[in-house]
C-alpha cells in the first residue's frame, strides 16, 4: 500500500490528535514557565508521526504513557489542569487511531474501509467527549456538601459497577 | 496483549497516584480512559456464532496453475463489529490473486464471501480453518476462533504421455495384454511352429515347413501377449536426490514414474508404486484409472527424505512385489546400490533401471572451470562403470539426461520396434 493510499480520514484525524495532544501539554507546561520539556514535546510528536509511516507499532503505547506521565506530572505540578487533561485525551485518541490505522491495512481494497473509518471515528469521538466532559465536571464542579445517605448509595453504585466489570473482564 | 491492558495500567496508576498525593485531578485525568474501556467491555460482543464454508474450483491441479478459492462466512450470532478473518493457507502454496485476509463488520445473520487465486508446487495440499479474531467497537476486547472450513487441494505431477514401453517380465497374469509372455498361443508376433492339430485355421499352416515333411503339417504359433505386474519403485532418498545449493533431481525421478505408471496402466498391467523415502509409502497394486489415480495422488504426496534405515536400498520390502514380476526402479543411483540390485535380479525379478543423470545434473549448473570438468570427467567415469555393472548383472539401464525429454528417451529405449523391423531381426 502506497503513501497516498494511507493517506485517510483516519491518517488526518491520527495528526489531529497528536497536535492537540502535544499541542495541550506544550501550552500548558509553556503557561507554567517549563521550556525545556517543551521542546520534547515536539521531538514526541514529531516521532509519534513519523512512527506512523515507518510502522514503528511499539512506539505509540511508548508515546501514550510519555503523554499521559506529562500530563500527570503536570497535575501534580498543579499547571492547568485542562491541557494536562487535553494532552493524555490526545495521547489516547491517537493511541487509538494508530492501531486502527494499522488495522486498517488488513483489509482488501474490497473490504468498506470508509465505513469502518466513519463508524470507529464517530464512536472514538463520542467517548473522548463524554470522558472529557466527565473529567471537566470532576474538576470544576464541586459538591460542597454531601448528605450521607447519598454517598453510601453512591459507594454501593461504585462497587455494584466494581462487581460488573470484573465478571464482564472475567470473560476476556 | 490485550489492548485493554494500556489503558487499565493507565487508569490504575492515575487511582494510586491521586490517593498518594491526595489529589482528584488524577482522577479526572483517568475518566477518559475510563470511559474508553467501558465503552469497550460494556459492547463486546458476547454471542459469537461464525460459520466458514470453502469451495475450490477443483480438487486436482496441474504445478503452477491457477486455483479458486471461495470461502463463505456467515454469522449465526450477534452483530460484530469488526471481524478480521484470515484464511490459514497450507505452506507452499501462494496467492496470486487477491487476498486471503479481510476486515469486515456482520450484521446478525449476514454472510461474506471472498475469492482468492492461489497456485503451488506438486504436493498434497490441506486447508483445515479459517482464523477469525472479533473485536469490539473500540477493539478494548479481542477474541480469536477458527471456523472449521476444510477444503483439500491436490498438485499432480505432469503426466507425459508415453506410447508404448516395452517390458519383458518372466511372469506375466493370465489376462491379455501387451506383454510378450513367452508362451505360444493366439498373438501377433511369430513364436514357432508346431504339428498342426484339428481345429487350427487353414491360414496359420506353415506351408514351408509342411513342404519338408511328406506326412506331417505344421501350424504357426504366435506368442501369447497378457498383462503383467510391475512395481515401480521412486527412490526419495536424500543422499541420491540432493545436491549442493539445493538442487533437487527428485521432481524429475516424480515426472518419470508418473509417465511410466500411467503408460503401463493404459497397457492394462497391474502397477503398484513404492516411495522408498524417508518412509515407505507403498501404493497397492491395482488396474485401470482408478489405480492411476492411486498413484497420482501417492506422487503428489511423495517427498524426499532422509534416514539411517532407508538410506540404502538393502531394505527394500522384496515381498510387496509378485514373484519374477517387473520392477522398475527410478533412481539417480548411488554405488552402493549395486549389491540390493544384483540381489534382486538373483531373486528371479526382472529389473529395469530408469537413472535421472545426476552427473549431467550437477554440471549444468556448477560454473565451468578446469577443476569441474575434470572433476565432472572422473565422477561421470565412475557413473558408466557403476551402469555397465548394473546392466551385466542382467539389469536394463536407461540413463536419461534430464535435459532431454523423458518420452524422447522412452522412445528410443523402450518402445517396440516396428513389425517390419522386428521381421528382419532388428
Amino acid at each position: 500500500m502506497g503513501l497516498r493510499d494511507e493517506v485517510n480520514v483516519t491518517v488526518v484525524a491520527f495528526v489531529l490528535s497528536v497536535l492537540l495532544g502535544i499541542g495541550s501539554l506544550v501550552i500548558g507546561y509553556s503557561q507554567a514557565g517549563f521550556a525545556d520539556p517543551v521542546r520534547w514535546f515536539v521531538v514526541l510528536g514529531f516521532l509519534w508521526l513519523a512512527a506512523h509511516w515507518q510502522r514503528w507499532h511499539w512506539f505509540s503505547p511508548v508515546a501514550l504513557l510519555l503523554a499521559v506521565a506529562a500530563a500527570a506530572y503536570g497535575v501534580w505540578k498543579e499547571f492547568r489542569t485542562v491541557w494536562m487533561i487535553l494532552g493524555a485525551l490526545g495521547g489516547l485518541l491517537g493511541w487509538d487511531l494508530f492501531d486502527f490505522a494499522r488495522r486498517l491495512r488488513y483489509a482488501a481494497p474490497t473490504d468498506d474501509i470508509r465505513g469502518m473509518e466513519r463508524r470507529h471515528l464517530e464512536r472514538v469521538a463520542v467517548v473522548v467527549i463524554l470522558g472529557l466532559v466527565l473529567a471537566l465536571l470532576s474538576v470544576y464542579v464541586r459538591i460542597q456538601r454531601l448528605a450521607f445517605e447519598v454517598a453510601v448509595g453512591l459507594i454501593l453504585l461504585a462497587a455494584l459497577g466494581l462487581t460488573r466489570l470484573v465478571i464482564g473482564l472475567r470473560k476476556y | 496483549m490485550s489492548r485493554s491492558f494500556l489503558p487499565g495500567v493507565i487508569v490504575y496508576s492515575l487511582i494510586l497516584a491521586s490517593i498518594v498525593a491526595v489529589r482528584g485531578e488524577f482522577i479526572a485525568l483517568a475518566l477518559p480512559f475510563v470511559m474508553y474501556l467501558l465503552a469497550g467491555f460494556l459492547r463486546a460482543p458476547d454471542d459469537v456464532k461464525l460459520e466458514a464454508a470453502r469451495h475450490l474450483s477443483t480438487e486436482r491441479a496441474a504445478p503452477g496453475s491457477d486455483v479458486v478459492v471461495t470461502v463463505t462466512v456467515t454469522n449465526r450470532g450477534s452483530h460484530l463489529e469488526e471481524v478480521l478473518l484470515e484464511d490459514i493457507l497450507p505452506p507452499d502454496l501462494t496467492i496470486r490473486v487477491g487476498l486471503s485476509r479481510h476486515l469486515v463488520r456482520f450484521a446478525k445473520g449476514a454472510s461474506y464471501t471472498f475469492s482468492y487465486t492461489v497456485s503451488g508446487p506438486r504436493g498434497g495440499y490441506g486447508f483445515e480453518s479459517v482464523e477469525a479474531t472479533i473485536k469490539d467497537r473500540l477493539a478494548v476486547t479481542s477474541r480469536k476462533v477458527r471456523l472449521e472450513a476444510k477444503g483439500q487441494l491436490f498438485v499432480f505431477p505432469p503426466v507425459t504421455r508415453l506410447r508404448h514401453v516395452a517390458i519383458r517380465p518372466r511372469r506375466t497374469r493370465v489376462y491379455a495384454g501387451m506383454i510378450p509372455a513367452r508362451v505360444g498361443g493366439a498373438g501377433t508376433e511369430f513364436f514357432g511352429v508346431r504339428e498342426y492339430q484339428p481345429g487350427d485355421p487353414p491360414h496359420s499352416i506353415n506351408w514351408r515347413a509342411s513342404a519338408r515333411h511328406e506326412e506331417l503339417l505344421f501350424s504357426n504359433e504366435f506368442q501369447q501377449e497378457r498383462v503383467a505386474d510391475v512395481g515401480i519403485v521412486l527412490d526419495g532418498r536424500l543422499r541420491t536426490n540432493q545436491f549442493t545449493r539445493g538442487h533437487s533431481l527428485f521432481e524429475y525421478s516424480v515426472l518419470a514414474a508418473a509417465a511410466l505408471a500411467d503408460a503401463l496402466l493404459t497397457q492394462g498391467n497391474r502397477v503398484g508404486m513404492l516411495v522408498y523415502a524417508s518412509f515407505l509409502r507403498w501404493t497397492f497394486p491395482g488396474y485401470g484409472r482408478v489405480q492411476r489415480e492411486r498413484i497420482l495422488y501417492a506422487l503428489a504426496h511423495a517427498k524426499p527424505g532422509g534416514s539411517e534405515v532407508f538410506s540404502d536400498l538393502e531394505h527394500m520390502p522384496t515381498r510387496l512385489f509378485p514373484p519374477e514380476s517387473q520392477i522398475i526402479l527410478v533412481s539417480p543411483l548411488h554405488e552402493d546400490d549395486l549389491s540390493p540390485l544384483v540381489q534382486l535380479r538373483a531373486q528371479g525379478y526382472q529389473v529395469m533401471v530408469v537413472s535421472p543423470n545426476p552427473v549431467q545434473f550437477e554440471l549444468s549448473y556448477l560454473p565451468k572451470t578446469q577443476t569441474v570438468e575434470l572433476a565432472g570427467r572422473v565422477v561421470r567415469m565412475e557413473r558408466m562403470l557403476l551402469l555397465q555393472k548394473i546392466q551385466r548383472a542382467g539389469i536394463q539401464v536407461l540413463d536419461w539426461d534430464v535435459n532431454e525429454p523423458f518420452d524422447l528417451l522412452v522412445k528410443r529405449k523402450l518402445s517396440r520396434p516396428p513389425a517390419w523391423l522386428r521381421a528382419v531381426g532388428g
